[in-house]
């Protein structure tokens, strides 16, 4: 039997600073042993619960896509509360972490196929939407999608992650990239306002659509506004919610909404899946 | 004495005193009865008073008065309670430490000469349930029990007391807005008094040896921490981890470290109610603690928790005088 | 019932039958303790107490111990930068079954053999298999002792279970006076009596109605019933009704129902270092899972502050849902078996049955009733 409990020893090999206030970082991770990168076949969407052993563990979103060969990401925020965010962000090229997974549903990438796609993300949740869009944007796979529109928003200017990699997108012209941020500064001269808003103006078609939207709680209410005008149907409309979570494979009764568990039957859930569900979160 | 206390609560309704009232309602099991939460006077046939009404009510108060900073205007609710000696000496600990507002709760007190002991009845009747208890009733000062193979046992009262009431000085309610009730006479503490100054006279390691014991049989269930009124923090210290002060697993020094230190926190501030044995499923002795503690605070500080709305607790004020010895040069 | 395979083993027998079964077995059976009766390895001078009851802790403990080891690790001797653990997982940690040797859990009430098998579906799910607890499960012969004499707070027969009840158990007894009637349930069973036979003798005609007679006036001793077969139903519109308002007020938020409780899972998963004396730096430490409540407040508490279960109000709620509504939905079973030990123990008397009553006959709120 496959102890689920047993972690794969990974090796970080760098770690980027992702935003101004320094509470964000990418680890990129190597496996130690080369039969495990087989082990951890992923797709978007998915998650790993990272081990610091002696510390804990912690349920994070896999920031790389499938098509990045031999490159595991993980963009962790550190939260004062978080014992294990907080021992990851003391970390340093060469320690050595865990990893288990990978757990989840994922992004059900088949459905997208000959859709547009409106990928809508707020703050640190961008970083399993970074890794759909990295996926489909491959040349492998890009024909195999329409249109694709992202708006991307963060408090402000230095709170953008991944701002390397907007830039790049910003320049290609098989996607369309928004940003915006709640309070500009003296550097930035794009679009200052809220996300709800800034789709308000952006008004992407609904026809044929799938909206994607991941972000703190209150941007994910005040966008389902304007998205439900706009005619997104419920069961076109996914998240990617978060919960706490300590085993990650649907055993320790932690992280249910009703009968389903955020670790196993999501983290990606479409809007018409939690209109069924009990309203607990 | 229910009738008057019925009658009482009808009135606060009525005159729109009070929101909610505490009190005891009938159980489902024979020997108990359960906290009953009635909000108006057509709810008042719910409550009883007999010997089974063991529940410390205080531990409901802090509940209502959680502090809500999104909220604006919230109208704090007003809570009525019948309150023992002891209930009322926990509720006085709980508006000492703001808590609770005195003024949003009214005090029903009510005299009381004991409560009985549930594992007492029961082994009068027949040790390690083997035969158990179907119904009781009781009838002045006696408790008569069936049992299932309907054998009748009378038991007297005092022969089932629950030890925290054998020794109990406050059978009368100190703190109230009302009293139902004849006053009632203290009781001895030799007893308990007696057995605490035997242990005391044993050697540590007997000492230490009795209370790994006791702590061994110990789950991690935290009944007797939520229980208590005084154990209201947010975030109890057995459960922090940041920074982590112990493990949560039943290892025996992360057990003895958390009854401890809980017990320790309740130094000037624990009355011996005795709700935190009654809701120990594995029957730790934690009195021979909480006596102890009481009886040191007396001795050292000449204080005792509950009964003076006014007087500082000791470990919250300090004296000039105060004895510095265990001040050290760094 | 095949009358070929019942046996009878003498009452008097079962002690030294016991005894000689610990080269091969690690035997746990109920002995008194501390005042209760609960699970414990086998000592020759603890008598077994026939008349027993029910344990205080439900025999999950024995599968899925309040506490175990996943595995250990230690702190590498080459300085990494910021003391990192290096992994040396051990797959036999120190707290699993010793030597290798088999288990077999002697006198164990049927209600608990049936919740057996409701974590058998848990933990031995298609998806991922726990495997610390099926190791232990598959390496257990479970014997149960019929019930004579069911308890006041026992309501077994309200859901799948009975006095008499076999799942989950691979040889059933039943108390019939100076004699024991043994009755083999699974393959596993039949090998355990074939291979132990000269202690076992044939049942005769008069055991069998023997027992026969004891088990009808078990299960007419049982007097909690109520009509809850349907409460799965019942529940799935029951999330937002206003019964949940008020039936959390009592409840003091400790973990006592869930502790106990045989099919109560939820579990936390924690990390240890251990110190060397004297020294700043850790030796390296274990990864270890121990029993979590749903009841307690912190159960759900994200890192960010936000809790979706802020009162004891969604805590009851999710507990009562969660037993009788989602389990169901997942499992296709109640997780209850009606052993009475929450409502025995509760410190503030909150009866469940009472509470399943409560929500049987609670009337469908209207759309706009809805709390």
């Amino acid at each position: 039997m496959n102890n689920p409990y047993l972690p794969i020893p990974v090796t970080i090999k760098k770690i980027t600073i992702e935003n101004e206030a320094r509470d964000i970082k990418t680890f990129d991770l190597e496996f130690n042993a080369k039969e495990d990168v087989e082990k951890f076949k992923y797709i978007c969407g998915q998650f790993a619960e990272v081990s610091v052993l002696g510390i804990g563990e912690s349920p994070i979103g896999i920031a790389s896509s499938p098509m990045d060969e031999d490159l595991l990401q993980f963009t962790v925020k550190k939260y004062a509360t978080g014992m294990v965010t907080s021992a990851l962000h003391n970390l340093c090229p060469g320690d050595m972490i865990g990893v288990r997974g990978p757990y989840g549903n994922g992004f059900p990438v088949k459905e997208f196929e000959g859709s547009n796609l409106v990928i809508i993300g707020g703050g640190f949740a961008f970083t399993t939407l970074r890794s759909l869009i990295r996926y489909i944007l491959h040349e492998k796979n890009r024909a195999r999608f329409k249109d694709i529109t992202v708006l991307y928003g963060a408090r402000s200017p230095g709170e953008l992650i991944y701002k390397s990699e907007l830039n790049q997108w910003g320049e290609r012209d098989n996607i369309k990239v928004y940003l915006t941020v709640d309070r500009g500064d003296e550097s930035w001269n794009g679009r200052v306002g809220l996300v709800p808003n800034v789709l308000k103006d952006i008004s992407p078609s609904s026809k044929n659509s799938v909206a994607l939207i991941c972000g703190p709680l209150i941007m994910v209410k005040y966008t389902m506004l304007p998205i439900m005008d706009l005619g997104f149907k419920p069961d076109k409309i996914f998240f990617s919610l978060e919960m706490r979570m300590k085993c990650g494979i649907g055993k320790c009764g932690r992280c249910n909404i009703g009968p389903k568990y955020v670790c196993k039957d999501g983290p990606v859930f479409t809007y018409k899946e939690l209109q069924e569900l009990p309203q607990e979160y | 004495m229910i009738e008057k206390i019925k009658e009482t609560v009808k009135k606060l309704f009525n005159e729109d005193k009070i929101d909610i009232f505490i009190g005891y309602g009938t159980g489902t099991l024979p020997l108990r009865t359960v906290p009953c939460f009635i909000t108006s006077s057509g709810d008042i046939e719910k409550l009883v008073w007999n010997s089974y009404c063991f529940n410390n009510l205080a531990v409901y108060l802090p509940r209502f008065f959680l502090p809500q900073p999104q909220k604006k205007d919230v109208k704090l609710p007003r809570i009525g309670i019948l309150a023992k000696g002891c209930d009322d000496r926990s509720i006085v600990g709980l508006i000492k430490e703001n808590q609770i507002p005195r003024e949003n709760i009214y005090i029903i007190g009510i005299s009381c000469n004991g409560m009985i002991d549930v594992g007492k009845a029961q082994n009068y009747v027949c040790k390690m349930q083997e035969v158990e208890i179907i119904s009781a009733e009781e009838k002045s000062g006696s408790i008569l029990l069936e049992d299932e193979d309907k054998r009748k046992v009378e038991l007297k009262k005092e022969d089932i007391l629950a030890d925290v009431c054998e020794c109990c000085q406050y059978t009368n309610p100190l703190i109230y807005d009302v009293l139902i009730g004849e006053e009632v006479k203290k009781n001895k503490n030799e007893q308990q008094e007696a057995f605490i100054k035997e242990f005391e006279k044993k050697p540590l390691e007997e000492r230490w040896k009795y209370f790994q014991e006791q702590a061994s049989k110990c789950i991690r269930c935290y009944a007797c921490r939520q229980a208590c009124p005084n154990c209201y923090c947010k975030e109890c210290f057995a459960e922090q981890t940041k920074p982590k002060w112990i493990g949560v697993t039943d290892n025996i020094s992360d057990i003895m470290f958390f009854q401890i230190g809980r017990i320790f926190h309740q130094a000037g501030r624990c009355i011996d109610c005795g709700a935190c044995v009654r809701a120990c499923p594995m029957g730790i002795d934690l009195r021979i603690f909480t006596y102890k503690l009481i009886k040191d605070v007396k001795e050292f500080f000449g204080y005792e928790a509950g009964i003076s709305l006014e007087e500082a607790p000791p470990l919250a004020t300090f004296k000039s005088d105060d004895k510095q010895e265990f001040i050290t040069e760094p | 019932m095949e009358k070929e395979k019942l046996k009878i083993i003498k009452k008097n027998d079962v002690l030294k039958f016991l005894d000689s079964l610990q080269k091969e077995y690690e035997v746990f059976m109920p002995v008194e303790r501390n005042g209760d009766i609960q699970f414990s390895k086998f000592s020759s001078e603890k008598d077994f107490p026939w008349n027993y009851r029910n344990t205080k802790i439900s025999p999950k403990e024995i599968f899925f111990p309040q506490s175990e080891t996943l595995f250990s690790f230690k702190a590498e001797e080459s300085a990494l930068s910021s003391g990192s653990m290096i992994f040396k997982p051990e797959d036999e940690p120190e707290d699993s079954i010793s030597e290798n040797k088999n288990y077999l859990i002697f006198g164990i009430r049927p209600c608990d053999t049936l919740a057996f098998s409701l974590l058998d579906k848990l933990f031995g799910g298609d998806d991922f298999q726990d495997t610390y607890y099926m190791e232990k499960r598959s390496k257990a012969t479970v014997i149960s002792l019929a019930c004579n004499k069911p308890q006041v707070t026992c309501f077994c027969t309200s859901l799948k279970g009975r006095p008499d009840n076999e799942e989950g158990a691979d040889i059933i007894l039943f108390d019939i006076g100076e004699n024991i009637l043994v009755r083999p349930i699974t393959k596993k069973g039949e090998k355990f009596i074939e291979s132990l036979s000269s202690w076992f003798e044939d049942a005769k005609e008069a055991d069998i109605k023997k027992k026969n007679e004891i088990m009808v006036q078990s299960f007419q001793k049982i007097r909690s019933t109520a009509d809850i077969q349907n409460i799965k139903e019942k529940l799935d519109k029951a999330f937002d009704i206003s019964f949940w308002n008020e039936i959390h007020q009592k409840c003091l938020g400790c973990g006592i129902c869930t502790y106990l409780c045989p099919t109560c899972y939820c579990f936390n998963i924690t990390d240890e270092i251990e110190r060397t004396a004297g020294s700043s730096t850790s030796s390296g430490g274990k990864r270890i899972r121990c029993w979590d409540s749903c009841m307690f407040s912190l159960f759900t508490m994200h890192a960010s502050g936000h809790n979706p279960r802020p009162s004891y109000k969604e805590r009851m709620r999710q507990r009562i849902m969660h037993k009788f509504n989602y389990c169901p939905e997942n499992f296709k079973e109640i997780f209850c078996i009606g052993c009475g030990r929450c409502v025995r123990n509760c410190p503030v008397n909150l009866d469940l049955r009472e509470m399943l009553i409560l929500l049987m006959s609670f009337e469908e709120i209207k759309e706009d009733e809805k709390v």
